[in-house]
C-alpha cells in the first residue's frame, strides 16, 4: 500500500489519479503514526515552504519523515522540503538531502513553468527504464540547490539545476510526474516497484 | 549569461591594470585590433573595451582604434573611458558602436544621463559603478559625492537606467573571484548586471551565472590562459529546453464543450471529458477548461465534470469561470483541478489574488485578461466580455504579477474567433512588461499562426479551441511544426 502524506499543501487528487490509473491501491494519511506503515510514501506539495513546514511541526510529520526506511518520494514543494533550508520564508526544512533551495534569479520568469528535459546524470532505479533528455512537467520558483552526488537529474533553466535527487531510500523530484505524461506514469511506476 | 572579453587600450597597446592603477600595468598586445579579431574567431559574442588613457584624461583618446576595432569585427562592442559628454556618446552610437559605458564619476550630472537614456534607449546607455570599500564615487549627483552602494541602486534607478557594470575595484586584476554579494545586491535590485573585477576562473562563472548576471567580463584571466574563452562561453550559455506549451481549451456551457465567435453565438463542439482526453492522448500539454455559463445552480455539475476530466488526463489541468473565493478554488483543486483562472474577480477584488497566491501557491493562478483595444491602448473586459471597465490591461496584468498571479491568459476580444491570427501587437506588449509566463490566446487559425507567435513575441504557450475539437488542427502535427524550444 503507497502512502500519500496530506497536510494540507498541494493538490493530492491528480497523484492519487495518476497512482490509480496505474492500478496502484493508495491510502490518504495524515498522521505520523500511519506514516511507518505504509509500503511506500509520497510526499507531494504546492504552495509556500513556511506554511508547509509549520503543518509538518504541528502534526509531529517532521519527526517521523526522517525515520522512514520504505522508499519515499517527495515531489516539487516535497522535494524542497527535504532539503537543508528554504530562501523561501527562511525556512528551516527536514534535511534529509544536503543544500540550501533558492529562488530563481529575476532575470529568468519566474515561476519556471511548463516542460522541459531532464539530463539523467546518475543511474537511480527511479529512473531505469526512462530515456535520458525525456520531458517532464516543472512549476516552481525555487530550486534545490543541491550536492553533486545526491543530484541524480539535472534541468536546464538558465542554468543547471537538480530535477532529481536521491539519498538512500529518499527520491525527489522537482517536477510533477503525475502531471508529466507517459514518462510520468513510467517514474510513478518505478517507484511504487521499488516499495 | 554573456561571457565579455576585455581589452584595455593605454597607449594604443592592449594591457591589463592592477586594481585600477596606471601605474601598475601589463602589455599583452601591441595591436588591439588584432586581439579583437582573435576573440571574435574564439566566438566572442560581444567585446568589452575600455580607453584607459581616455578615463585617465577626461575625454576619448583612443578613438581611431576604437573604431578600426569596430570595423575590423562583426560582433558587438561596449565602449567605455573618457566619455563625458552628449555629443563623445552621439558620436560612438552613430558610428558603429553598439553599447557605451558611463561611470557614475564620469557623469556630471543625472540630467545628462536620463537625456542619453531617454536618446538612445537604456539598452545602449551602460552605466559602470566602480566600488571601493563598500562606496562609490558619484562626482555631482550628490553633495560629499560619495554615497554607499544602496544610494547609488536608488540613483541610478530614478534616473532610469536597466544595464549596469558593477566593479569592485580591490578585486581587479588579482584572479581571486569577483565580489559576488555586490553583484547580487544590483541583481535583487533589478538591473540587468554584468559583474567585473577579478573573474577569474570557469568556478566563478558558474556562479555569477547562478545568482542571474546578464554578463561577466573578463580580461586578465582570459590573457593569462586561466579561462578558456570557447569553454567558458558553452558553460555560461543561458541554456534552456522550456517547451513552448500548446493548450486546448473547452469552453464549457451545460455540461456540452461550445464555440463562440466574439463570446456570442454559441454552437455545440461536443463531450468535454471526451474531448479532454482526445487532446491528452494528442500530445496536448495543458488542458483549460472555462465554465462559460459560470452560474451558481450549475456549480456542483461543474465540479462533477471537472473531476471526471481530471481522472482522464496525466496533463496539467486549468479551470476558470466564475471563481471568486478562497473556497471556490479549494473545491476545484480538490475536484482535480491542478491551477485556476480567474477573471472578472481580478479586476474587481484584487485581494483576492493577493490571498490566493499566499494560500496556494503562485504556479496555482492563473489571470484571465481579456482585452480589447481602445485607440492607443487595451481596456479590459469582464463578465465573459461583456462589460468594458476602465482598467488599463498592461497596467492590469503588471499589477497582477506583483500579487502573485503565476501566470497570464491573454484573451484578445477584437481576434476572438476570427481566425485571424494572435493578436501579435497585444501580446507582445503584455509579454515584455512582465516577467511571469503569458498564454496567448484568441485569434489561432493555422499552424503558421502558432508558430509566429512564439517567433514573435516572449508567450510561453498558446492556446486554440474550436480548431482543436473540429480536429482543423491536429495537436501531434501541431507539436512537430514549430521547433520545441524557441
Amino acid at each position: 500500500m503507497i502512502a500519500i502524506i496530506d497536510y494540507k499543501a498541494g493538490n493530492i487528487a491528480s497523484l492519487q489519479n495518476a497512482l490509480e490509473r496505474l492500478g496502484k491501491s493508495v491510502v490518504i494519511i495524515s498522521k505520523p503514526e500511519e506514516i511507518l506503515s505504509a509500503d511506500g510514501v509520497i510526499f507531494p506539495g504546492q504552495g509556500r515552504a513556511g506554511a508547509a513546514m509549520l503543518e509538518l511541526r504541528k502534526t509531529g510529520i517532521d519527526k517521523i519523515i526522517p525515520q522512514i526506511t520504505e522508499p519515499f518520494l517527495g515531489i516539487c514543494l516535497g522535494m524542497q522540503l527535504l532539503g537543508g533550508t528554504s530562501e523561501e520564508d527562511e525556512t528551516k526544512c527536514l534535511e534529509i538531502f544536503q543544500g540550501v533551495c533558492r529562488r530563481f534569479p529575476p532575470i529568468l520568469k519566474t515561476p519556471h513553468l511548463g516542460w522541459n528535459t531532464v539530463e539523467l546524470t546518475q543511474k537511480s532505479p527511479l529512473t531505469a527504464n526512462i530515456q535520458d533528455g525525456s520531458y517532464f512537467y516543472f512549476v516552481h520558483s525555487y530550486y534545490v540547490d543541491g550536492q553533486e552526488v545526491q543530484i541524480m537529474g539535472k534541468t536546464s533553466y538558465g542554468f543547471d539545476f537538480a530535477s532529481i535527487m536521491q539519498k538512500d531510500n529518499f527520491f525527489a523530484v522537482q517536477f510533477h510526474p503525475e502531471k508529466s505524461g507517459e514518462q510520468g506514469l513510467r517514474l510513478l511506476n518505478n517507484f511504487c516497484e521499488l516499495c | 549569461m554573456l561571457v565579455m572579453p576585455a581589452i584595455d587600450i593605454m597607449d594604443g597597446k592592449c594591457v591589463r591594470l592592477i586594481q585600477g592603477k596606471f601605474s601598475d600595468s601589463k602589455v599583452y598586445s601591441n595591436d588591439s585590433v588584432l586581439v579583437a579579431k582573435k576573440f571574435e574567431k574564439e566566438g566572442a559574442v560581444l567585446l568589452h573595451v575600455v580607453d584607459l588613457d581616455g578615463a585617465r584624461l577626461g575625454y576619448p583618446a583612443n578613438e581611431e582604434i576604437i573604431f578600426a576595432i569596430a570595423k575590423a569585427i562583426s560582433i558587438p562592442l561596449q565602449i567605455g573611458g573618457g566619455l563625458r559628454t552628449y555629443e563623445q556618446a552621439k558620436k560612438y552610437l552613430g558610428n558603429g558602436i553598439e553599447k557605451i559605458i558611463f561611470s557614475t564619476v564620469a557623469v556630471e550630472n543625472p540630467d545628462l544621463l536620463s537625456r542619453l537614456l531617454k536618446d538612445f534607449g537604456s539598452e545602449r546607455i551602460l552605466v559602470s559603478v566602480d566600488v571601493k570599500d563598500g562606496k562609490v564615487a558619484t562626482r555631482g549627483w550628490l553633495e560629499n559625492n560619495i554615497c554607499t552602494v544602496s544610494e547609488v541602486i536608488d540613483l541610478l534607478k530614478n534616473a532610469g537606467v536597466t544595464n549596469v557594470i558593477v566593479t569592485d575595484i580591490s578585486k581587479d586584476g588579482l584572479l581571486k573571484g569577483p565580489n559576488f554579494e555586490l553583484a547580487k545586491q544590483f541583481i535583487s535590485a533589478g538591473f540587468r548586471t554584468i559583474a567585473a573585477g577579478g573573474v577569474s576562473s570557469l568556478e566563478n562563472l558558474k556562479e555569477l551565472n547562478k545568482l542571474g548576471c546578464f554578463g561577466a567580463i573578463t580580461g586578465k584571466a582570459i590573457y593569462e590562459g586561466k579561462i578558456d574563452l570557447q569553454t567558458a562561453q558553452q558553460m555560461a550559455a543561458y541554456k534552456n529546453n522550456l517547451a513552448k506549451r500548446i493548450i486546448p481549451c473547452l469552453d464549457v456551457k451545460n455540461g456540452r464543450v461550445v464555440k463562440g465567435t466574439h463570446f456570442k453565438d454559441i454552437r455545440d463542439a461536443g463531450d468535454p471529458v471526451e474531448l479532454g482526453k482526445r487532446h491528452s492522448e494528442l500530445g496536448a500539454d495543458e488542458l483549460v477548461f472555462l465554465d462559460i455559463a459560470a452560474t451558481l445552480e450549475n456549480r456542483k455539475t461543474l465540479m462533477c465534470l471537472v473531476s471526471k476530466i481530471a481522472k482522464e488526463i496525466n496533463i496539467p489541468f486549468t479551470v476558470g469561470g466564475g471563481i471568486s473565493t478562497i473556497e471556490d478554488i479549494k473545491n476545484l483543486l480538490n475536484a482535480g483541478a491542478d491551477r485556476v483562472s480567474i477573471g472578472s474577480a481580478a479586476v474587481k477584488s484584487p485581494d483576492l489574488i493577493k490571498n490566493a497566491a499566499e494560500y496556494f501557491g503562485s504556479q496555482c493562478i492563473v489571470i484571465s485578461v481579456d482585452a480589447k483595444k481602445k485607440g492607443q491602448d487595451w481596456k479590459i473586459y469582464i463578465k465573459g466580455g461583456t462589460e468594458e471597465t476602465d482598467v488599463d490591461a498592461i497596467e492590469f496584468s503588471q499589477q497582477m504579477e506583483k500579487l502573485g498571479a503565476g501566470e497570464l491568459l491573454v484573451n484578445s476580444l477584437d481576434r476572438d474567433g476570427t481566425k485571424k491570427g494572435f493578436d501579435l501587437e497585444l501580446l507582445k506588449t503584455i509579454a515584455d512588461s512582465v516577467n511571469i509566463p503569458v498564454i496567448a490566446s484568441s485569434g489561432a487559425g493555422s499552424m503558421q499562426d502558432f508558430l509566429e507567435i512564439f517567433q514573435k513575441t516572449g508567450v510561453d504557450a498558446a492556446l486554440g479551441a474550436s480548431i482543436f475539437h473540429y480536429g482543423e488542427i491536429n495537436i501531434s502535427k501541431l507539436k512537430n511544426f514549430y521547433p520545441i524550444t524557441i
